[in-house]
């Protein structure tokens, strides 16, 4: 696996990860899913990479 | 009779009959009932198949499909499912891969009316994934997956390739596909540079065989059709899609089957997903399945496999054991076995037995078994003393017959698997190999045994009853 990035949703507080190379600081929404909210990674509350 | 699924579960059904629950109460899938259930009897080292009669469909209705859960969980079952005495489920049942997977058997076509998967045909908006009591797996997975075998053809050399990758319902007619850089995947390039979408159609459910045949690890350009069928000892009965064109066949007896296209240069947001190596693979861009039509049996069941768990470990390990004996056999023919053990996730860590003859036989077939198959990551190779299926064994051999710094080597910077965790980069790894081999060059020391002739003389039984030997803990 290469490089992830932890995000935590900004509605429902869960947390995931995505693939850094193509998620991140790409202005893609991501999916939480545990709530289907979608958002960018700069909305994230915390993240961890 | 015609090799099907419910062939198969009759004769389960027969002869492992405690092997088998059917479930009468209605089940939410997608709302990770069938996985707690599947959990709480793994937790009790209990590995059933589970057939839900009446379980819920994605929209929480009734589902028309009974669903069917961890038929592969069992060696002994793989060995039922190639026709063999379930007992024979460990070394023969590697041996009879391996002997199958040297051939190929060419499929047979049949027309549509002939063909059970085309006893119900939607087309159009009419084929409502919905509609289907598709499994979500693990907390952090989504939306429900189907996790069985996308089939696509090569659009220059037209042999068709079967390979176990995860679709994301995304829609009524939208799956999320998930492709690790292997053999469907470079079909979907080939069209990709064209600008074309890739013909794709998903075999929900088969006979096991045909899911045992499709883990085949041939080279990329072996038609799979061909290869299954010599896998299931019958030539798989082929009949062609409904919105991919005549000449693209799918399996005639499958249960069910899905027909659409990867779109071309299109990426969405798919995952995490729970993977067969007990971690969730992250968040990704990856493709689009854009579906044309479900075809399907009048009283079709449905199918999945618990991934990351024991039925897709079995299942794909046996394939990649039987594969690569007949590999190792080609440049060290005194191979004895070849076994993927669960510890690895059947994928990879690898062990290898042979009978010794000359010192440079391990790392020989060491590197085919790293060669033959990139999931591989450690060899362990013993001698035909150890029984590579006791792992006690295997872990003893590697205790008293290796020195770390002799007997060891790393490969850097080798083909890896995109999912594995521990890997820094996306495709390439490190990998190990462990020589626990005796050295032929020099005297070794003896293993302890207990005289034979005395083991004979001397009965249990006679010292102790059978009924007090019985009931003593095994540990």
């Amino acid at each position: 696996m290469t490089k992830i990035f932890w995000v935590t949703c900004p509605q429902c507080k869960g947390e995931f990860y995505c693939h850094w190379q193509e998620l991140r600081h790409k202005k893609l929404k991501l999916l939480c899913p545990y709530c289907s909210h979608q958002f960018l990674d700069e909305e994230s509350p915390k993240i961890v990479e | 009779m015609h090799m099907d699924l419910r062939a198969f579960l009759d004769d389960l059904q027969e002869r492992l009959p405690y092997d088998f629950v059917r479930i009468e109460r209605a089940v939410a899938p997608h709302q990770f009932e069938v996985t707690a259930l599947l959990q709480h009897l793994e937790n009790q080292k209990k590995f059933p198949v589970l057939f839900f009669e009446k379980p819920l469909s994605m929209d929480g209705k009734p589902s028309a499909f009974p669903l069917l859960s961890n038929v592969f969980a069992t060696r002994q079952r793989c060995a039922l499912s190639l026709g063999m005495k379930p007992n024979d489920g460990e070394l023969p049942l590697s041996l009879e891969y391996a002997r199958r997977e040297d051939r190929m058997l060419d499929p047979v076509t049949i027309p549509r009316s002939e063909a059970p998967v085309k006893q119900v045909v939607k087309r159009g908006d009419d084929a409502n994934i919905f509609e289907l009591p598709v499994v979500r797996h693990h907390a952090m997975d989504p939306a429900p997956y189907i996790d069985m075998t996308p089939v696509m053809k090569d659009p220059e050399r037209n042999f068709y390739n079967i390979s176990f990758q995860r679709n994301m319902v995304k829609g009524p007619r939208k799956l999320g596909l998930h492709m690790s850089p292997r053999h469907n995947w470079q079909i979907h390039r080939k069209n990709e540079e064209k600008n074309r979408p890739t013909p794709v159609v998903i075999v929900i459910s088969h006979h096991p065989a045909f899911y045992l045949g499709s883990l085949n690890v041939s080279a990329f350009g072996v038609d799979d059709y061909a290869k299954v069928g010599a896998i299931m000892g019958a030539p798989l009965r082929l009949t062609p899609s409904e919105t991919l064109g005549e000449d693209f066949l799918v399996p005639a007896d499958a249960e069910m089957v899905i027909e659409g296209h990867v779109l071309a240069n299109v990426k969405e947001v798919e995952g995490p997903f729970g993977e067969f190596t007990g971690y969730y693979g992250p968040q990704r861009l990856r493709n689009v399945i854009e579906v044309s039509a479900i075809t399907h049996r009048r009283d079709a069941i449905f199918q999945h496999i618990f991934t990351g768990h024991r039925d897709t470990w079995v299942l794909g390990g046996i394939p990649k054991e039987g594969s690569l004996f007949n590999l190792i056999r080609g440049v060290v023919p005194t191979v004895k076995a070849v076994h993927f053990p669960m510890s690895g996730s059947c994928r990879f860590n690898c062990y290898i037995s042979i009978d010794k003859k000359v010192d440079g036989e391990t790392k020989q077939a060491a590197l085919a078994a790293l060669g033959g198959c990139d999931f591989v990551k450690h060899v362990v190779v013993v001698d035909a003393d150890i029984d590579i299926y006791n792992e006690e064994q295997v872990m003893w051999a590697v205790a008293t017959r290796v020195q770390a710094d002799q007997d060891v080597d790393i490969i850097k910077n080798v083909k890896g698997n995109t999912l594995d965790p521990s890997q820094t980069d996306n495709i390439m790894t490190a990998k190990m190999i462990i020589d626990a081999t005796k050295p032929v060059q020099r005297p070794y020391e003896a293993r302890v045994a207990v005289p034979k002739t005395a083991m004979e003389k001397t009965r249990l039984e006679d010292f102790i009853p059978r009924a007090v030997v019985d009931r003593l803990p095994k540990t």
